[in-house]
Formats: structure tokens, sequence, C-alpha cells
């Protein structure tokens, strides 16, 4: 399959390694060799110009950076992405994707979903300067350090940026005439948000669960029973419920909808998912140019998938002034073997129908993630995030279960607020990052849900 | 100010109460009724009053039961609500409100009223506290149409009401309470305060609190009745995490109110360097006031936002009615548009006719409690009633002054909702439009399966969404075996 796109990588030629295992697909054409990237566990390097901030050279086409949504494509960042399903797929992820670009265009649709995301979402959500947190990083610095804002997605109803997407996509069942909706969730707040968005326009909803999480977050599973669910139990975690309910998907194609909670999966659902959600890094834009006259020198995020990291970065990709750094969770130690770091420490291969980073092993069997931030434990990636990792263009740090806890504490200390612990490690990276920056520098963290659903296991959490 | 001393300052409104209406005349031989010493109790043990002869007396004085009839004075026509002066110079509502304290909290009441005057048209002062509530709480909230709900009760020839809901629920810590801290940590840092106090039931008070004075970096002391902290385990260690103190009360029945008891007593002893945070439209003048202006936001920004989008005012207000603080957020900018109803929903509990409830305004009877002159529930001796709701934010026996003054006036009108009913619109909102409204909320929603089937095509309903669910979701799935 051609790509529309030709990426290079830096290191400018391939390498014959053995051809990774793919456990769930068959790799149909496509590149057969792939750039291993092991052992990558320190953080990303960057030259620094002369400001002390990382200079990263424009490429030559500001396009490679950014796929275009406008037409339908394959799917592809750079070598990530594409759609490696089973057949039977095909046809129904196509018929998606003419629906997603025409809901794209269509005027009633766009009005409908901004009315909804105003007064059912509570959008926008405020761009709220930190004060007391960035005192507290310029008090240990001789009282210079950056400014800190914060992006309060945990404002949004519900509590998290996944309503976002699973309001738009909720609606585009509807469109499409389909009156049943399944979803996998892995903390709880997508499902959490599904069962809503459904609840709302009167679809039925089924949501796939792992046991495994249904007891780390009972709350959410009651939530979702309240909202009128139902939750089916998959042995195992989100992994598992999400390879479960695509299957399920195929056996009821025509009949239900599969509403991506984040921006894995084959295409379209990343590029959904993250257009979706990428009205956080407009509104962003917009409040920066109101309260500082300028972009941000810099935009933190957790990671587990994606979503709400590509929502908030979309906006500034083409933005090489814009530091984009995501963080991701390095639970008990990034050595320790029990972790969710899938840009440090995975490798390429193909899952749950895309192509990008992983946690396998040698035998590419998916390693199972740990994290104190449940959303976080998800053994893959975006594809995008893995292209802009690529690329450069992003920057990849962890921290660890102890800091993100940590970091709960000091927010909720500091501001009154409580970080969802996925957001924490956000929060948590502060520590390093704020000592490097300038006098002055805008960043913008953003908190991509509350943490009242965590306070059980920060209660519980062994104090060191 | 010597009116105020004269008309029966109660000291320690602590444990007992006044009721202005005893059963028998003083006038009578038997003196040494309960009665008449709860009217002249200083906190003393059961002390016999003298006996009293009405020889020698030149003044008479009749007490009835009656309050009304006592007022003889002829009131010029005030039926027009824009001319009601809510409160007056003294903290009054009509005869509610007022400032029922020990004399050692005049002073600290009055300086609070000075500064809340001065800030009131500050334009500084204004600024910061919308920057803050923009920023920070998440407003305006939005007036969402809910139209599931509006389905749910068209009528089968189509006709039916418009549900409007606002939505308070999205605010920062998720209910209303938080205009209001907002606003008096603002307050009490203008005043030079570095120490809050504040009392708390199942905790949203307590923890609103703690979460404003993490914000702006205060001391902060929450009083919380011994079995509420049992009860609610993690939301005192939400409060704790936010940097305040949760102290534990165990005297009385070591729930709210004596939560609210004791942390009176601590302000009477710290005045100087402490605020007291009272977290509803009750208290001493100026609190009534000064939370309904907090909370007026709500009102005014539903005007505008109806406005937008039905090009006129709301015909009905819902709101419901622990303490009263959501519904004169809600009512205040309408109160002086006779043509817009204000319904107030209280908490029936097990039922009116259980003794289990907290339907103030419709069961209780006119006494005052920490402080104001209000309708609440008591029993012949003037002994609070222990009130009972599923909900804890309506689990409170008294109500604001403020609300007990517009029943009085007939401008606003109150029902009550049971327990049960509560739990059935907790579901049914959750279904039907995906927003988990806290229980409180729920008992508003309640009230519209009896609303809306009296209601004219198209009236235009707007309801307090005060505060969300989350909290409630556990006690919920109980009892409503899902």
């Amino acid at each position: 399959m051609t790509s529309l796109f030709h990426f290079k990588t830096t290191a400018g030629h391939r390498h014959n390694y053995p051809q990774v295992v793919c456990p769930n697909h068959a790799v149909i054409g496509g590149n057969r060799h792939f750039k291993t990237s092991k052992s990558t566990v320190n953080p990303s390097v960057l030259r620094l110009n002369k400001y002390g901030t990382p200079a990263i050279d424009p490429p030559k086409e500001r396009l490679e950076w950014v796929v275009d949504t406008k037409s339908p494509s394959t799917g592809k960042f750079g070598r990530f992405g594409g759609r490696f399903v089973a057949e039977t797929l095909i046809s129904a992820l196509e018929e998606l994707e003419v629906v997603f670009h025409h809901v794209l265009q269509d005027p009633e649709f766009q009005e409908e979903l901004t009315t909804a995301l105003k007064d059912y979402v509570g959008r926008e959500t405020p761009l709220y300067y930190a004060e007391r947190l960035t005192a507290h990083y310029k008090g240990q610095n001789l009282g210079r350090g950056p400014d800190i804002y914060i992006k309060r997605e945990d404002l949004a109803h519900l509590g998290a940026h996944k309503m976002n997407n699973a309001l738009a996509q909720a609606m585009i069942a509807k469109r499409m005439g389909l009156t049943a909706v399944i979803a996998a969730t892995g903390a709880g707040q997508h499902g959490v948000a599904t069962a809503a968005a459904c609840a709302k326009f009167g679809l039925s909803c089924t949501i796939f669960m792992g046991t495994a999480d249904m007891e780390k977050q009972p709350s959410s599973v009651d939530l979702m029973n309240l909202l009128g669910a139902k939750v089916r139990p998959t042995a195992g975690s989100f992994k598992d419920a999400t390879s479960d309910s695509i299957r399920d998907w195929t056996e009821k194609l025509g009949e239900v909808y599969y509403l991506a909670g984040t921006a894995v999966g084959p295409h379209p659902c990343p590029t959904m998912v993250r257009e979706f959600q990428s009205v956080i890094g407009r509104e962003t834009r917009r409040q920066a140019a109101e309260k500082w006259g300028g972009t941000p020198d810099a935009v933190v995020a957790c990671v587990g998938s994606g979503s709400n990291a590509l929502g908030i970065f979309h906006e500034f990709v083409r933005d090489p002034t814009v530091r984009l750094i995501v963080v991701e969770a390095a639970g008990f130690g990034l050595n320790s073997g029990k972790h969710a770091a899938t840009l440090a420490a995975g490798e390429v291969g193909v899952y749950h129908g895309a192509m990008s980073y992983l946690l396998q092993d040698e035998e590419g069997q998916i390693i199972c993630p740990h994290s104190v931030g449940v959303g976080m434990e998800y053994p893959g990636v975006a594809p995008e995030l893995s292209f802009l990792k690529e690329t450069g263009r992003m920057e990849f740090y962890s921290a660890s279960d102890e800091e993100a806890v940590e970091a709960y504490r000091r927010v909720a200390r500091l501001e009154g607020i409580l970080p969802a612990l996925e957001a924490s490690h956000a929060f948590a990276y502060l520590e390093k990052l704020c000592p490097t920056l300038p006098d002055g520098a805008k960043i913008i963290i953003s908190c991509s849900g509350r943490g009242e659903k965590d306070t059980e296991t920060v209660f519980n959490y062994p104090i060191s | 100010m010597a009116i105020a001393a004269a008309a029966a300052t109660s000291p320690t409104t602590a444990r007992t109460t006044a009721t202005l209406s005893p059963p028998p005349p003083i006038s009578s031989s038997s003196s040494s009724s309960s009665s008449s010493s709860a009217l002249l109790n200083f906190g003393l043990a059961k002390s016999t009053a003298r006996p009293r002869t009405t020889a020698g007396l030149s003044i008479s004085c009749t007490m009835t039961r009656d309050a009304a009839a006592a007022v003889a004075v002829t009131e010029k026509d005030d039926s027009d609500p824009a001319l009601w002066s809510r409160p007056d110079a003294f903290g009054r509502f009509g005869k509610f409100g007022g400032k029922y304290v020990p004399e050692t909290l005049m002073y600290a009441l009055t300086e609070l009223e000075s500064a809340f005057n001065s800030i009131r048209n500050d334009p500084d002062f204004q600024a910061e506290l919308g920057g803050i509530l923009k920023d920070y709480v998440g407003r305006e909230t939005p007036l969402y149409f809910a139209e599931r709900l509006t389905d749910h009760y068209r009528r089968p020839n189509g006709e039916g009401p418009h549900i409007y809901l606002k939505r308070e629920d999205l605010n920062h810590t998720g209910a209303h309470k938080i205009n209001n801290a907002i606003g008096q940590v603002l307050l009490a840092k203008r005043l030079g305060k570095k120490r809050i106090i504040a009392e708390t039931g199942a905790g949203q008070h307590g923890v609103a609190t703690a979460t404003v004075c993490a914000r702006f970096g205060l001391e902060c002391i929450i009083y919380m009745g011994a079995q509420d902290m049992e009860r609610q385990a993690l939301n005192v260690f939400r409060m704790r995490l936010l940097g305040a103190e949760v102290r534990g009360v165990h005297s009385g029945t070591a729930t709210l109110k004596d939560a609210t008891s004791e942390a009176i007593r601590d302000w009477v002893t710290n005045v100087e360097s402490t605020h007291y945070i009272l977290g509803s439209v009750a208290g001493p003048h100026p609190y009534p006031m000064m939370v309904r202006e907090f909370h007026k936001v709500i009102g005014e920004e539903t005007r505008r936002q109806a406005m937008e989008k039905w090009g006129g005012k709301p015909d009905i207000l819902v709101a419901c009615v622990g303490g009263g603080s959501n519904a004169m957020g809600l009512f205040e900018d309408f109160v002086k548009d006779k043509d817009v109803r204000l319904i107030g929903v209280e908490a029936a509990g097990f039922g009116l006719d259980s003794g289990k409830h907290a339907a103030t305004l419709t069961k209780g009877e006119v006494g005052v409690l920490h402080g104001a002159m209000s309708y609440l529930l008591q029993d012949d001796d003037g002994q609070i009633i222990e009130p009972h709701s599923i909900s804890a934010g309506l689990d409170y026996p008294g109500v604001g002054p403020e609300h007990s003054f517009l029943k009085d006036k007939g401008r606003a009108e109150y029902y009550c909702v049971t327990d049960e009913e509560a739990l059935e619109a907790f579901k049914r909102v959750s279904r039907l439009e995906g927003i988990i409204p806290a229980l409180e909320t729920s008992h508003a929603l309640a009230y519209l399966e009896k609303l809306c089937p009296t209601l004219p095509d198209g009236t235009k309903v707007v309801l307090n969404c005060s505060g969300r669910g989350d909290k409630d979701v556990q006690t919920a799935i109980k009892y409503l075996k899902l």
C-alpha cells in the first residue's frame, strides 16, 4: 500500500532487522522491515537554541508533520497507522470514513455538535493560571521560573475530556441510523462518557470492560449502570476489552456502532478521535492569545493511548516554537518491567488494527502494562503520536507511580484541584521541567480529568 | 443598634432555641414552666423562675401564638416585590432574619457587613472575583435544554412545558457551593484574616471551603460531626488532602447542627483572626444577604441565557431547598418579576407524617436557630427535631430567613418530595439525559412529575441542577438495587 507522505528516518537508511511477529493480524503488503527503537529509555535529546529551549529544525515541508483530514486517505502517519483488520471490517471502516468526512463539512451537524459541546459538556473549558503552582516552582529557583497554565478538561461534563469525542460519535451513530453502540473502556472514563452520550441521544449502550479494571474502578461500573448502559466483563484488562469489542463489532456489522475512545485502532478511528478532541487545542490557542498575546512555549500532556495529548497538540503541531511534551507512565520504574511507557520502551508492531509502538516481548506477545493511573494502562499508543515521536516533533518522558501520587497531593494542596491520576503524571513532570525553563516561559498543562475517582487509590497508597 | 439590643438577643444559640410563641402567657401563676425558662436561658442549669404576679406591673404585654396578629403596625401596601427591603438595615426580611448572637460576635458581624458593602461596588474586587469564577470555577455554567426530559413530560396531544437545566453541576467541585466559598474567602483576605473555619455535614461544603483555602493559601479548619466523619471517610480524606484540618465534634448527636454550634463557638473565641465561612443563606445577618449575593450570579446568567435562547424570561424557576442557597441564587434576580413563579422543593424524607423529614417550610414553626429567626423543625419544648433526608445537603432543620419571608409573602411556593421520589428522579434523569444529578437536586427534579402536567404548552421551566451526583451513586445503587 502506498503512503501519501514519504518518511525518511533521521538515521537515513534502513536496517535488515528480523520481521516482528504481529500476533493479531497478518501484515498485508507493506514494509516488513522495521527500525527498532530498543532501549530508548533516555528522554529524547534535542539541540538547544540560544534561549536554552530545544531547537527543532522545521522540516522542508511542514505538511510532513500533519496528516490531511479533509479527504479520505490511507490513514497513515508516516509508516504508522493504517488499517490492519479482518476483511469483514474494511467496508464498515470505509463507510465510517465517508460519514466522518461528510459530517465535518455538514453545517447542521457542526451546529448541533457545537451547541451540545457548549450546553451539555460545558465548553469552553478555562485556561487557568495556576498562581500557587507557579510560585512554588519559582520559589525553588530563586524566584525564576515558567508561568504555568492549566487547561481545565477536568471541568467538562463527567470530569474528563472523553466526553468531547463520545458526544460527536454518538451523533454520528444516530446519523447512520444505528440504535446500538458498543465501546471498550479501561479506567471507565470513556465508558461513562459513552453511556452518558447514549442516554442523551436515546441509544442503547454496551460497554466492554476488563475484569481487572472493574475491580480497580467499581465506581465507574456503577456510573455506567446508572446511566443505563450494560457492562460486559472481559477477562483481563483494557487491551482484552478492546479486542473483544472489535470482535463483537465484526459479528454485528450494520447493527451496532463501535465508538472508539482513543486515537488508536484502524483508520479512520485515530483520525476521528483526534479531530473531535482537537477542540481542546483550538480553544487553547485562542485563550493563550487572549491571555498573553502569544502561543505557549511548551504544552505538556499525559499519554495513555493519546487522545487528550493529540487533542491539545494538533493545533500546535505546525508551530515549531511550541514544544510538545508527553509524559507516560513509568509505573514501578522503566527497568522494573511494570510500566506503560510505550514510546520509551516499546517496539513497532501492529496492534488493534494499527501500526504503532507497543509493549511487546521478543515473541511479539503483548506485555501487560501497569500504572497507578488506570487510564494509562494501554500497551500501545496512538499511531499519530508514534509518528510525532519519530519525526522528533514531540518529546516524551515518563513519571513513576510515586511521582504521580506526589503530584496529585501537591496540586491538591497548592491549587485546590484534584487532578486525575493520569493527568498527575503530566504534573509530575513539572518537577524536572521547570528548573530548565527561562523565567516567564509559558507552559500549558492539559488537566485531562478530575481526580475524585482516584481519592481512594491515593488514600491507600503507601507513603514512603 | 439600641433597638437591636432591645429585641431579645438570646445568647449562645448553641443548644437551645427560644420560641417566640410560648404556650402560656407570662401572667399565669405557673411560671416555672419550661417554656419561660427557655426564653431566659443563659446556659445555666435548670433554674426556677421567680413567681410573677400582675400586681405592681405598669406595662401589660400580650403574648399570642399567632405572631401575625401581634404586629399591629399598619403597613403600606407592599405587594410589589421590588419595594421589599431584603434585608432591611437590621438584617431582617420582614420579621425573619436578624442577628441573634452573643455580644462578642456583634462587632465581627458589623465589620463583615461593612467590608461586604465596600466590595459590592468595588470594580477591582468584582473583576478579581469574576476572573476566578471564570477560570477556576468554570463559569458561566450553561443553560441546557433537556430534550429527552421535555419529551418525557410531553402529554399525548403533544403539549408540554420546555425544561431547561441550569448546570451548576459543572462547577469546579461539582456544586454551586463554590460560588459563595470563593466570594467569602476573597472577602476574608481583604479583611486580613488568615484563618478560615467552616462546618460541614456530609462534607460538600467542607470540601468547597478546603478547596478555596488551598487555592488562596489560608489556614483552614473544618468542623464535622463525628458520626458524619465515619460515614464520609473519603470526604474527610479529601479535605485533608486539600490541606484542611478536620475536627470531629462529639457533642449532641454528633451531626451537622452540633458541628455548626462548635464552629460558632470557635468563631466567638478567635474572632479577630478568623473568618467563618457559612455555607448557606442561614445564620445571622449579614450572612443570608452575603451568601445570596455571591450566588446571585446563577440567576443573572440565567436571565441573559434565557433571553438568548428564547428571547424572554423563564416562566417558572425550580430549585431544591436545604438551607436555601442555590434557590436564592437562582431566584434573586427574578424576585421582582412577579410573572415568574418561584418554586422551592424540600425533603419529605420518609414522608411528612413519619416525623422523619426535613420539610421545614411545610411543617416547621418560627423560631431562632444559629443566629437567625426563621422557620425551623422544633418540638413543643423548642428543641430541634433531628431532620432526615436521604440527601445530606437537605438534612437541615432550619431554612434561610429569606425563604421564610418569601413563603409568608406568597411570593414563592414550597413543596416537598420523599426520599423515594428523589431516587426515582435520580435514575430517570441519569437515563434520559446522561446527567447524574445530586440527590439534593433530584428532589427538585422529582417535583417535575407533579408540576409538568399542570403547565400549559410551551411554558419555560428552568430548574437549578445544583450539583452532580457522583457522590451519591453508592447510596442510590443500594436503594435502587441496580
